[in-house]
């Protein structure tokens, strides 16, 4: 062996992984060349320098207690996904959670079975957080975002910005529920996604629970003089209940005559 | 009796919680970035509990962290060069000075700190994976997604790299 077929096997050695073959070579190399010995001493040095210096990061206890949360809600929201499958919210509730990346739900519905769909259902939702489809319309501005509904679907969903109040407006997007054509509105909270979905209220929609937790996901849901809202969002539930008076309030405000009171 | 997803999850998953955040810590290199990337990393895990095998959940939590890690990264902007790199490009100035030994021995957290943080993060995984967690060289190739050949050479290069940068150091002005 020569010095650069030590070189690319040095690392190996030291790490235990060479093949029991090359061993010997290698370490008869070292035996005469004082080179290849000085690159090994580097390594040992860097090695002992590594092991002792690079801190262990402890993870932070909220944290801990989230997810053991999380663990022990899972089986129950299982349980319940599964039983309520037969009635109506079950869908509905199903169908925001997936914040319906379309095919998905098409997907889901056919294999509409416990676990798989709870599975699926969940991925999904993940999916649209972090892949591409997160918007249909990207824009923190609600004189643009608004208007691209029109052609889209049969109403005009209300569209805000709350940037200074800490939630911009992202965007919005087109989403089934069913056969029902409904609006997501993304809005942002630091660096969480909050999706608001929103149909009229006399739409003939399902209904569900005011508030739910899935996997560490909230989702809130209520009926405004209008529409009928989802919220779904990993973002801490007060902050979300935050949000949810934020367009509570927005909703009254448009929908109160401006001379009244 | 068969355990349900959640007791597994506790039971295999949630012990590895300090190594899921190391390395989050390590690859994004900042606290809240690790602890939004740890908290979306282990509930993926908890949903897909099932398909652990075996008892080791280690290797298999550590590559759901390093890809959310990564696509964080990559959401964040690769612009930054932060997940793509040209390891040629990289290797160039390795060859420069020979670096001192005995610097390298001496190099204090500081130092170990601000030359792992200009590694780039392909570089940075590997070592991290291999000198903290301790992994062989096939678990890193299956988390880090490469040939095991390139696990060997990336530590290989990782190491020429953090040797430089520790062995040319003379205190806090060494840099550059």
């Amino acid at each position: 062996m020569n010095c650069d077929d030590v070189r690319t096997r040095l690392d190996a050695r030291l790490d235990g992984e060479l093949a029991a073959g090359e061993i010997e070579a290698v370490d008869a190399h070292m035996e005469h060349c004082a080179d290849c010995k000085a690159l090994q001493e580097r390594r040992i040095a860097l090695h002992d320098a590594l092991v002792r210096e690079m801190p262990r990061f402890a993870a932070p206890d909220a944290l801990r207690q989230e997810l053991v949360r999380s663990a022990r809600e899972a089986p129950k929201a299982h349980e319940r996904a599964t039983r309520r499958m037969s009635s109506g919210w079950g869908l509905a509730l199903a169908a925001s959670l997936a914040i319906v990346a379309v095919g998905s739900w098409q997907l889901a519905t056919t294999r509409a079975n416990g676990e798989m769909l709870t599975q699926t259902l969940l991925e999904s939702h993940v999916r649209s957080l972090i892949g591409e489809h997160l918007t249909d319309v990207v824009s923190s501005d609600l004189h643009t975002v608004k208007p691209w509904f029109n052609g889209q679907l049969d109403f005009s969903p209300p569209v805000y910005d709350f940037a200074g109040r800490g939630y911009p407006l992202l965007g919005g997007r087109l989403e089934y529920v069913g056969e029902r054509k409904v609006a997501a509105l993304v809005y942002g909270r630091r660096k969480h996604v909050i999706n608001v979905f929103l149909w009229p209220a006399d739409a003939g929609m399902p209904q569900g629970p005011p508030a739910a937790t899935r996997h560490g996901y909230h989702l809130l849901h209520w009926n405004g003089p209008d529409f009928t809202y989802w919220v779904v969002s990993d973002l801490g539930t007060a902050e979300l209940q935050e949000f949810a008076g934020l367009l509570k309030d927005a909703d009254l405000a448009a929908a109160a005559p401006p001379t009244s009171q | 009796m068969i355990q349900s997803p959640p007791t597994r999850f506790e039971a295999l998953v949630l012990p590895h919680l300090d190594a899921a955040y190391t390395l989050a810590r390590y690859l994004m290199r900042d606290t809240h970035d690790a602890e939004d990337a740890t908290q979306e990393a282990m509930l993926k895990a908890l949903r897909n509990v099932d398909q652990c095998r075996g008892d080791d959940a280690r290797p298999w939590l550590l590559a759901i962290v390093r890809n959310t890690c990564h696509t964080h990264l990559r959401r964040r902007g690769a612009g930054r060069g932060d997940v793509s790199f040209d390891e040629d490009l990289h290797t160039a100035e390795d060859d420069a000075r020979r670096p001192d030994t005995a610097l390298i021995r001496a190099a204090d957290a500081e130092a170990v700190r601000r030359a792992l943080d200009a590694l780039p993060l392909g570089f940075r995984e590997v070592v991290v994976l291999r000198e903290l967690q301790g992994l062989s060289y096939r678990e890193i190739a299956e988390i880090a997604e490469v040939p095991v050949g390139t696990v060997m050479s990336r530590l290989a290069r990782a190491r020429d790299r953090l040797e430089q940068l520790l062995g040319r150091m003379r205190g806090k002005e060494g840099w550059g």
